[in-house]
């Protein structure tokens, strides 16, 4: 990259990204050059260091209660409950989930039948378009803490399209993104498969026909993260619901 | 720098180690000083908010990535902060409101009123009398960039002057600034 050898610019961008005067595409770049150069991101540190004292004098203003709990919602709710901050263990454990689509299938079963422990769910009954005809990939996702299923996701073995259908529309978050990624065996890590529709049925785009693309994944999980989905290209956000994925046949 | 016994590097210390008690403390002791920069950034309340939800959830996920030899905590948080207001930050905004005129114009006066705030926290006291040392019009150039988040066009059409001066004014201005920190240390 040529920028490296000009010091005294790159010193200016870093102070002007700093303060703030570097914008647009200009700014979008140079924080790309910040990922892949550490020596540029101390500069631009070190500026930061030099003006933040500047910010001393602004006044502070107390934000709004709603503020902070919507960061315990984006982070998983109340202390105690299950989201982001298991989720990392969440998406670490999936190797163990990993083992047999068999169990998966049985586990789909028992998560549906009248022994869960929570108040039985109503039963699902699951009407695939009969152009889809066989559908063989299926997953079931439910709500971890009450095991009530909220969302179908299928797809035909030689189809690029995942049907997913929305089972309580109560899911939708206002001003937030569900985004659905296929979980991959352990050490791999989760590939987006699109945004949640906030209607009741979603087709979501496969990159390969069924049987390749999700031939080898566990489970689908839900995340919830920013509108129009993380911005990272990894889950961000608390996983809302997951389950196995199974062929069915 | 950050002293070694500054609670907030504490409380930061132990988020990067998932303690969310940790974290809780860290939100009531800094969430109004961020808001406040979110607010006089993008000066649109829902806009804040939603920049400092974002700013929280991340500074709890690279709370890790805090260095306390570089930089202050809440020097680390607040250019967070900034950083997502400049993105947010797409349409030019050229009018400045009177309170925001009448701050700036005291925060860059001679008059030592405004930056006897900076000089209360001993970090700042360098920067302050560095900033006094500078041409009054960089010096205005650097404070409405800082506090306002104006870009270079907005600068020249709120000083009315033509972008390469402003420019000039800024760059000048922030080398200066540079080479007067450097020596005060």
């Amino acid at each position: 990259m040529r920028y490296r050898d000009k010091p005294g610019l790159l010193d200016r961008l870093a102070a002007e990204y700093a303060l703030g005067t570097l914008r647009g595409p200009a700014r979008a770049r140079f924080r790309r050059w910040l990922e892949q150069d550490a020596a540029l991101a101390r500069r631009a540190e070190e500026w930061a260091a030099r003006l933040g004292p500047l910010s001393h004098s602004v006044q502070a203003v107390r934000p709004p209660a709603r503020l902070w709990r919507a960061i315990q919602t984006r982070l998983g709710g109340a202390p105690g409950s299950a989201g982001l901050w298991e989720s990392l263990a969440f998406w670490r454990g999936l190797g163990l989930a990993a083992s047999g689509a068999a169990a998966s299938l049985l586990f789909v079963l028992v998560a549906l039948g009248p022994g869960a422990p929570q108040p039985a769910p109503a039963p699902v009954v699951l009407r695939v378009p009969s152009d889809e005809m066989p559908a063989t990939y299926l997953a079931v996702l439910s709500d971890p803490k009450t095991r009530k299923p909220m969302l179908v996701a299928a797809a035909s073995r030689s189809s690029d399209q995942l049907w997913v259908k929305t089972l309580d529309p109560s899911i939708n978050v206002p001003d937030r993104s569900l985004e659905l990624w296929a979980v991959m065996p352990a050490g791999q890590p989760p590939k987006s498969l699109g945004m949640v529709g906030r209607g009741d049925k979603t087709m979501l785009p496969l990159h390969a026909v069924a049987d390749k693309s999700l031939g080898d994944v566990p489970m689908l999980a839900v995340s919830l993260e920013p509108m129009g989905g993380s911005p990272t290209g990894a889950p961000t956000g608390p996983v809302m619901y997951s389950g196995p994925c199974v062929k069915v046949w | 720098m950050a002293g070694a016994a500054d609670p907030l590097a504490t409380l930061l210390a132990a988020c990067g180690r998932g303690d969310r008690q940790a974290f809780a403390r860290l939100y009531r002791d800094s969430s109004a000083k961020l808001f406040g920069v979110a607010l006089r950034i993008l000066r649109r309340q829902d806009w804040a908010e939603e920049v400092l939800q974002d700013c929280y959830v991340s500074i709890w996920q690279h709370a890790r990535d805090y260095h306390p030899g570089l930089s202050a905590p809440m020097t680390w948080m607040t250019s967070i902060v900034r950083n997502r207001c400049l993105d947010r930050l797409r349409k030019p905004r050229l009018e400045v409101s009177d309170s925001d005129a009448e701050m700036i114009d005291n925060a860059i006066s001679d008059d030592p009123g405004p930056l006897a705030d900076l000089e209360r926290s001993k970090d700042a006291q360098a920067l302050a009398r560095c900033l006094r040392a500078l041409e009054a019009r960089q010096r205005q150039a650097i404070a409405l960039a800082f506090y306002e988040g104006l870009s270079h066009a907005e600068l020249a059409s709120h000083l009315r002057q033509p972008l390469g001066t402003v420019k000039t004014w800024v760059r000048r201005g922030l080398l200066r600034l540079k080479a007067c920190l450097a020596e005060a240390v």
